[in-house]
């Protein structure tokens, strides 16, 4: 397995390294000036060219991209252009544990509730209570999150003021003790995290519950229940397991969301995370943050998708890497 | 089957029920600790009390007046930054009033004059009889908050800084009547000149107006003993940037990047005097909705341009916020290509755009669209209608004689008919063959803007002529713009307190960087550079005058409406004055009434 791993790391150096050559002629060759900002009445008309040498964007494209290429292999992404000129992954590392600590808390109200829901609907299906779980789930699966979102705000924050409306703590929260500012940041997450998870939780409950009736109907099912297991060990211990593997496959394939962020929450709930430095970083064309920023989500897509074909092994012995 | 089926749905159940108690426990717990927050938590409430928070759409991009470009940049290093001299917008009379600590340029109109000269650094000066050399005397009494005098060498320094090309200040502009400027770069031996710590004289290659003068030579200093050994190509990214150090009213205390920017009063502060409000959180909240939703839970106490489309609901939803209208220094507008942009950018020749070329139909189409159902449908009592670039705010300068062109379609029909265009089979005019047919692009997210293209478009469809619309993203739309790819556009501007139209209506297509629609009228130059020669600001009325007619006649964009900016206020902020120079303008003199006070 330690093989097949070390392949697939090996594999993904030169495809995350095309993707970034990719993204760095594509942002340059679409409209937009990262000087723009600078193009307006009372600005000196050189304000604009000076920013655009420092930037180094005179130069002719290529060797932009051998320069680029150059500081990228010694580990250098650059700096911001518009923020400041930090470097590139210092804005990152101020805006990525905010997004782990919402995806994370996220994904595992997430599978908790999905997994959990599923499992009652399998169990009773067909009857009022996997019916009314479907249609719930359903209602809010194809809800738009943002909608949701400004409508538990106007809910729970302004008409039953019990929540916060936004930010990550209140003012002055600093004088409250650790406990209290730690309670207090878990107060301020409860409504961006309640949102991201009901949609989510909706949608894995009906993957569960698929993958588990069809698991039910299996004879070796059948045989633990003749033997005469309780019933419980019968669905978690037999039936569950082998349910879980498709599930595995979207836990995969949410690391990346993981540390992308969901930009509708951060906007909304005013939370500076990555999804907000992403798109700020495009629309300000601040070319080497969008370019650290791929380079980040294309490795944890790629590293994901190694995470879950690992899993697979783990969880089914049958599977042999 | 029956009992197998009960216990498996048992199991489930116990399940579930203890998950659902948790939540309930965990809903609960944060319910009791919100509820301690309000009424027993005296820690947080007296937070609340001495803390004005004000939301902000986007952080600060550096809080140091050297580089320092956006509004809320400077809105914020302001109350940081100590000033060389206090300036004031007189709404009387619409000029600006720049004081010293024992001089004023102008008598204060009486009902003005909120702002007390003490905050100044410069106790008086002197403008030389030619105009070419400005001598400040400073005050010796004058601190940073480490305790270091200000002195003359700390402006010395900092226009340095502001004039060094690798620095690229944005404000770099302001340097550009000192001595070597007219060559492109300055020479600041000879321009600035520090005989002793409290004298500082600028000297000028050209004469100054005395308020061009004042303006151009008060910009914000930085302590130059805590800034000279930074490299300039290090500048832009000094740790120095996040710790400003001033003398102002307040300073800073904490800054989380895109969160918050906490600003507390500074209690040494002579310049004028500590911050009234213990501490100001600047607060960012990117989302408008969730801003308007702040000010009416009282999570923020000010927000600026709500839209008039939310009034209503959120005075009736809470009664104590008020609205305060500041303005007027934007306008909307619509462009139209005078020239034929294309053949300009191919051979540098001028043609008149094939619709857009002639005054005339110009006029026809400002006739043809109706600005105040515009102003009536959206921006109601906060718009006024709109002749030209020069502000009804400007009293002095702004001409009232000025009839606005009316709404007339069928005066509009007329003009376009005497100018050869006829209706053709499918409706829309015609000339030589040519439908009078276009696209109106507009940038993305501006709700006001979406709103008056609609009625454009009826308005226009209704004498003939065909509008389609676009929206593109605001880089996209401002690249297409400056490069001359739109005939035909929509957008605004925001006027400068000094009146200097060359940018956008100079002839010289090359140096009027704003002169999008390519408008040539040699009278335009003419006038500016008169008025550029009066040392005396009033005396270039006439000129201003004559320029506003002119504009009026030939209309080179169909001016819409100005804008009256909308700021939401909590009624627990006492003392505040809006002036057009910005909303935060005596943020230092603003008080905050105890919470007990608030009714909810």
């Amino acid at each position: 397995m330690l093989i097949y791993i070390f392949k697939r790391l090996l594999i993904a150096v030169p495809l995350i390294f095309g993707v970034l050559t990719l993204t760095f002629f594509i942002i340059r060759l679409a409209p937009g000036d990262p000087a723009a900002f600078f193009i307006q009445p009372g600005i000196s008309p050189n304000v604009a060219e000076q920013i655009r040498a420092q930037y180094g964007l005179n130069d002719p494209l290529p060797l932009q991209y051998f320069k680029w290429l150059a500081n990228v292999l010694q580990g250098d992404f650059g700096r911001s252009f518009s923020r400041a000129q930090q470097p590139v992954f210092d804005v990152i590392a101020d805006a990525l544990p905010i997004t782990v600590t919402i995806a994370a808390l996220t994904l595992v109200a997430n599978f908790t509730f999905g997994i959990l829901i599923g499992i009652i609907s399998a169990v009773r299906q067909n009857t009022f209570l996997d019916r009314f779980l479907t249609v719930t789930a359903l209602f809010f699966y194809s809800m738009p999150e943002f909608w949701f979102a400004l409508m538990m705000i106007i809910l729970l924050a302004l008409k039953f003021p019990v929540f916060p409306v936004s930010g990550l703590n209140e003012i002055g929260a600093e004088s409250y003790g650790t406990l209290g500012f730690l309670l207090d940041r878990f107060w301020h997450l409860v409504l961006p995290v309640t949102v991201l998870s009901i949609n989510g939780a909706a949608g894995i409950a009906r993957y569960v519950r698929g993958s588990m009736l069809e698991v039910i109907r299996q004879d070796y099912i059948r045989t633990a229940r003749a033997k005469g297991l309780p019933e419980h060990v019968v669905i978690f211990k037999h039936a569950l397991r082998n349910a879980l593997l498709p599930v595995i496959t979207l836990m995969g394939s949410s690391l990346p969301f993981i540390f992308s962020g969901a930009l509708f929450i951060e906007v909304i709930f005013a939370f500076p995370g990555m999804g907000r430095v992403t798109v700020e970083a495009i629309f300000a064309r601040d070319y080497p943050l969008i370019i650290a920023n791929t380079f980040i989500s294309g490795s944890l897509i790629v590293l994901g998708n190694l995470f879950a074909d690992v899993l697979y092994a783990v969880a089914d012995p049958r599977i042999k890497l | 089957m029956i009992e197998k089926s009960a216990g498996r749905s048992s199991v489930v159940f116990r399940l579930a029920g203890s998950l659902l108690i948790l939540l309930a426990l965990l809903t609960l717990s944060s319910c009791s600790r919100h509820n301690g927050s309000n009424g027993k938590g005296a820690k947080a409430s007296a937070a609340m009390d001495s803390t004005l928070v004000i939301a902000m759409l986007g952080d600060a991009d550096y809080l140091n007046p050297v580089i320092g470009a956006t509004v809320t940049s400077s809105n914020i290093f302001g109350l940081i930054y100590p000033s060389l001299l206090q300036s004031e917008f007189d709404t009387t009379t619409g000029l600006m009033n720049y004081m010293a600590l024992e001089k004023k340029l102008r008598a204060v109109t009486p009902g003005q004059g909120k702002k007390a000269p003490k905050g100044a650094v410069a106790k008086s000066w002197r403008l030389s009889e030619d105009h070419k050399s400005l001598t400040y005397i400073l005050r010796n009494d004058a601190f940073w908050d480490d305790g270091k005098p200000i002195v003359s060498a700390d402006f010395k320094f900092s226009y340095q800084l502001y004039g060094n090309p690798v620095i690229a200040s944005a404000r770099q502009q302001y340097l550009a009547e000192l001595i070597g400027a007219e060559k492109g770069k300055v020479d600041f031996d000879k321009a600035i000149e520090t005989p002793n710590d409290t004298t500082l004289i600028f000297r000028f290659y050209k004469p100054v107006p005395e308020q061009l003068a004042l303006f151009h030579t008060s910009l914000t200093p930085l302590p130059a003993h805590r800034w000279k050994n930074v490299k300039p190509d290090e500048f832009r990214h000094s740790p120095l940037n996040l710790t400003p150090l001033g003398a102002g009213p307040y300073k800073l205390k904490n800054w989380k990047q895109q969160q918050e920017i906490l600003l507390v009063s500074s209690r040494k502060s002579n310049l004028p005097k500590p911050g009234t409000i213990p501490a100001i959180s600047f607060k960012v909240v990117p989302d408008y909705t969730v801003r308007v939703t702040q000010l009416q839970t009282g999570a923020v106490d000010v927000v600026e341009n709500i839209k008039p489309e939310d009034f209503t609901a959120l005075l009736k939803a809470n009664s104590q916020i008020k609205i305060k209208t500041v303005g007027l220094r934007v306008y909307d507008y619509v462009g139209w290509s005078n020239i034929d942009q294309a053949e300009y950018r191919k051979n540098g020749t001028f043609k008149p755009h094939p619709l857009f070329g002639s005054a005339r139909v110009r006029v026809a189409l400002t006739n043809a669209i109706d600005r105040q159902a515009i102003i009536d449908g959206y921006l109601k009592q906060y718009g006024v209608i709109c002749n030209n670039d020069i502000s009804p705010s400007l009293k002095w300068a702004y001409n009232n004689r000025i009839t606005p062109h009316p709404y007339d379609p069928a005066k509009a029909s007329a003009i376009l008919k005497s100018e050869g265009w006829l209706p053709g089979p499918d409706g829309i005019l015609q000339k030589n063959g040519k439908r009078f047919s276009f696209v109106l692009y507009t940038n993305s997210g501006n709700a006001r803007r979406n709103y008056a293209s609609v009625i454009i478009q009826q308005n226009l469809r209704a004498i003939g002529i065909d509008c389609k619309l676009d929206v593109q993203e605001s880089n996209v739309f401002f690249e297409n713009l400056q490069s001359g790819k739109l005939d035909a556009w929509m957008a605004g501007w925001s006027i400068g307190l000094e009146i200097d139209p060359l940018d956008s209506w100079g002839s010289d297509l090359k140096k009027s960087r704003f002169n999008f629609p390519g408008y040539r009228n040699p009278r335009i130059d003419e006038l500016c550079e008169l008025a550029k020669q009066k040392m005396d600001p009033l005396e270039a009325k006439p000129y201003w005058l004559e320029y506003q007619e002119i504009l009026h006649r030939d209309q080179p964009i169909t001016f819409l409406y100005w804008i009256k900016e909308t700021q939401g206020f909590s009624k627990r902020i006492e003392g505040e004055e809006l002036n057009i120079s910005g909303t935060f303008y005596n943020v230092d003199d603003w008080r905050l009434k105890p919470s007990a006070n608030i009714a909810q």
